[in-house]
């Protein structure tokens, strides 16, 4: 288990990070959201000791050293390899580095290559890969020693949405092998498809954090998605309705002022008519997101 | 401790198996190489150019190719021959041997002056027929031949301080500094581009999530002595090798046994305490080259990197040449125990024999304490060094950089 407690962090009088506690059990998955300049890379830089720093951060309830390294797999925002080594190589290097032997990880490598869908040989040097295959290997040299805590900086900017699910399903992986795994990203999407809790920073305090239903659900049932044959103009007369938004195909979004006056939304829009679609459901996180980072919610 | 010896392993081979320690490596070698068939090029070149020999006495002209056979082409006999030789090149000239009222006479014929060395062999030989002659001549009694033939008798006693211990000393003093200065300029350039190189990557995050700065840095520093340690074995056993070669080889022979004397003596002031001062100086300067290009802004300066271990070397460099002569003045006495200058002075101060035991091993302690400070001090630091990405000024990054430990 992770526990970050009471984390704070000055550069100069500029405070990184204020106050920042969260909880990451194992098997469990956690997004870090917020805009640039929020703190996250901070944040995991504090977790892995690369700054000094205020609070506590353990884990299985003892400081963080570099023993505890070993069981971490961390990949930073930007991707960066030895470009004269070759695959092989590298991975074997970074893997000794984690007390992993060589000869413990040398038969893994073909397979961890065919998960991934990496264009070359192992024996080719990293200078030699695209981009693409780069960030693979990399990925690679950060799940291939089955760490128990895995940090993951930014790890989908950058991916197509092929290379995105292969990465996807080897986080999910990883939880099943009960590891508790943190990261961060600017993709709401996949936070909400994978995540099991999430915290979002907003210049260096949490400003949410809970999982991801739970948060959803503080911000109010206050969304209707609806297809219906009434205008806009009839639309924004019914009761409750704030705000009514066209979407594309022919569905509405109906911002109300109370969760709880659904059914009423409901019978007044269809009149015991049948409607295609009417879905009432909190924001979504990236409508979180936006409202959090933008201080447009009440 | 296996991560420590990844590292060092890692940064071993990285550098062995570069182009530039091959270079490195084989660059004195080649050096001697091509001295040695220079030589040897000149040596064949020398032996070529033959002179004919002429005399109406076939006895005058033997004796005189028994003892400069390898000046004399002895197939040619007479004058018209030589002179035919020397149009078409095949020899330089020939000389004449006469004799005429009493008196031996040799003319030389030739495009050019008569070989240097063959010269005093000449009058030599002119000078012994002569006095063969005139002994003949004079018609002595035995004993008046034998008070002629008495020969004076010269021989050396060299005290100990003679130009000849002098000589010995200034070569040892100058293949010592360049020695020194050439080791460490190489090793600083080469830690300072490995260390800057990898400047606020993010292999290095990858790498402090994995083990510690301070092991990692030790990792580094250790991995280049490995070359370093590595380059010197090759070049005593070389330098060894080269030795024995040339102690018979057809082209030194001569030159070594003449000069085995001072040859040893020079060796000896190479491989002796001074060796030490020489390793421990290019340590001492290997750490601040790491710590130099750690300082760099980004990776791409990594060229620069070496620039304040360079001119601090140099100082040391020319400070030593500038008090070569003079090692018992006040400032290149204390120079010999400030480290980064300590292993220029001190090896000047013993060669020239001016310094005690009790000194020597002061000065060597305070080196070998400065290079374990410096290493711990550094090691400290060096995660908050090599992992600033901000393109600052280089007085700034050093402020931060020192002030990480206490951050």
């Amino acid at each position: 288990m992770l526990k970050v407690e009471h984390l704070s962090k000055k550069f100069d009088t500029f405070p990184a990070l204020q106050d920042v506690n969260f909880t990451i059990h194992p098997g469990e998955i956690m997004g870090l959201i917020g805009q640039n300049g929020a703190g996250k890379t901070t944040t995991f830089h504090s977790i892995l000791n690369f700054l000094h720093y205020e609070g506590k951060i353990t884990w299985e309830q003892q400081p963080i050293t570099e023993k505890t390294f070993d069981t971490i797999g961390y990949l930073p925002e930007e991707r960066s390899l030895l470009p004269k080594m070759t695959i092989e190589q590298q991975i074997v290097y970074l893997a000794k580095l984690k007390n992993h032997p060589a000869k413990e990880i040398k038969p893994q490598i073909d397979d961890w290559l065919k998960r991934f869908d990496v264009q070359g040989k192992k024996s080719d040097k990293i200078k030699t890969l695209s981009k693409g295959n780069q960030q693979k290997v990399q990925l690679i040299c950060t799940l291939i020693h089955q760490p128990k805590l895995i940090i993951l900086d930014e790890p989908f900017s950058g991916l197509d949405p092929v290379n995105a699910d292969l990465l996807k399903n080897a986080v999910l992986d990883a939880k099943k092998n009960n590891a508790a795994i943190i990261f961060s990203s600017h993709d709401m999407s996949n936070v909400e498809e994978i995540c099991d809790s999430l915290i979002m920073l907003k210049k260096g305090q949490v400003v949410l954090s809970g999982t991801v239903d739970a948060v959803r659900d503080s911000f109010g049932k206050t969304e209707i998605y609806c297809k219906t044959t009434k205008s806009l103009a009839e639309l924004q007369q019914l009761p409750h309705v704030k705000k009514v938004e066209k979407k594309a195909h022919g569905q509405y979004l109906l911002r109300i002022d109370d969760e709880n006056s659904g059914p009423e939304v409901f019978d007044a829009l269809t009149n015991g008519e049948y409607v295609e679609e009417f879905r009432q459901q909190p924001p979504t996180l990236d409508e979180i997101f936006r409202m959090e980072a933008g201080e447009q919610h009440e | 401790m296996n991560k420590l010896w990844t590292v060092t392993l890692q940064t071993y081979w990285h550098q062995v198996k570069s182009w530039s320690f091959l270079l490195l490596i084989l660059g004195p070698f080649f050096i001697i190489g091509c001295s040695a068939l220079g030589g040897a090029i000149g040596a064949s070149s020398d032996s070529d150019s033959q002179i004919a020999v002429i005399s109406s006495n076939e006895q005058v002209r033997q004796n005189f190719i028994k003892n400069n056979g390898k000046y004399v082409d002895a197939k040619i006999k007479t004058a018209e021959s030589a002179k035919k030789a020397v149009k078409k090149e095949k020899i330089d000239g020939y000389l004449v041997f006469e004799t005429q009222k009493n008196q031996v006479k040799a003319v030389y014929h030739g495009a050019s002056p008569i070989d240097d060395e063959l010269k005093p062999k000449v009058k030599s030989y002119l000078q012994k027929m002569q006095s063969q002659l005139n002994l003949q001549q004079a018609q002595l009694a035995p004993y008046q031949l034998k008070a002629l033939q008495q020969q004076p008798q010269y021989s050396e006693i060299l005290q100990k301080n003679h130009q000849g211990d002098k000589l010995v000393k200034m070569v040892s003093l100058i293949i010592v500094i360049m020695v020194v200065y050439m080791v460490l300029m190489s090793y600083s350039s080469i830690t300072a581009q490995e260390i800057a190189s990898e400047k606020g990557t993010k292999i290095m995050e990858i790498i402090f999530s994995s083990t510690t700065a301070a092991k990692y840095f030790l990792g580094k520093i250790l991995g280049i002595f490995g070359v370093i340690f590595t380059q010197l074995i090759i070049y005593i056993v070389g330098g060894w090798a080269t030795y024995r070669w040339a102690l018979h080889a057809k082209i030194t022979a001569s030159f070594m046994h003449n000069n085995q004397v001072v040859i040893n003596k020079i060796l000896g002031n190479l491989l002796n305490v001074n060796l030490i001062f020489l390793i421990l100086g290019v340590i001492i300067y290997t750490i601040l080259a790491a710590f130099s290009g750690a300082l760099v802004a980004k990776p791409e300066d990594s060229s620069k990197a070496a620039q304040g271990t360079t001119m601090l070397s140099l100082i040391a460099f020319f400070l030593s040449f500038a008090l070569i002569t003079n090692p018992e003045q006040i400032l290149p006495q204390v120079l010999s125990y400030v480290p980064f200058f300590s292993s220029f002075m001190m090896p000047i101060r013993i060669i020239n024999g001016h310094v005690g035991n009790v000194e020597v091993i002061l000065s060597l302690a305070i080196l070998i304490v400065s290079i374990i400070g410096l290493t711990i001090y550094i090691s400290k630091i060096y995660q908050g060094v090599i992992l600033q990405t901000e393109d600052t000024s280089f007085w700034q990054r050093l402020k931060r950089g020192l002030a990480y430990s206490k951050a």
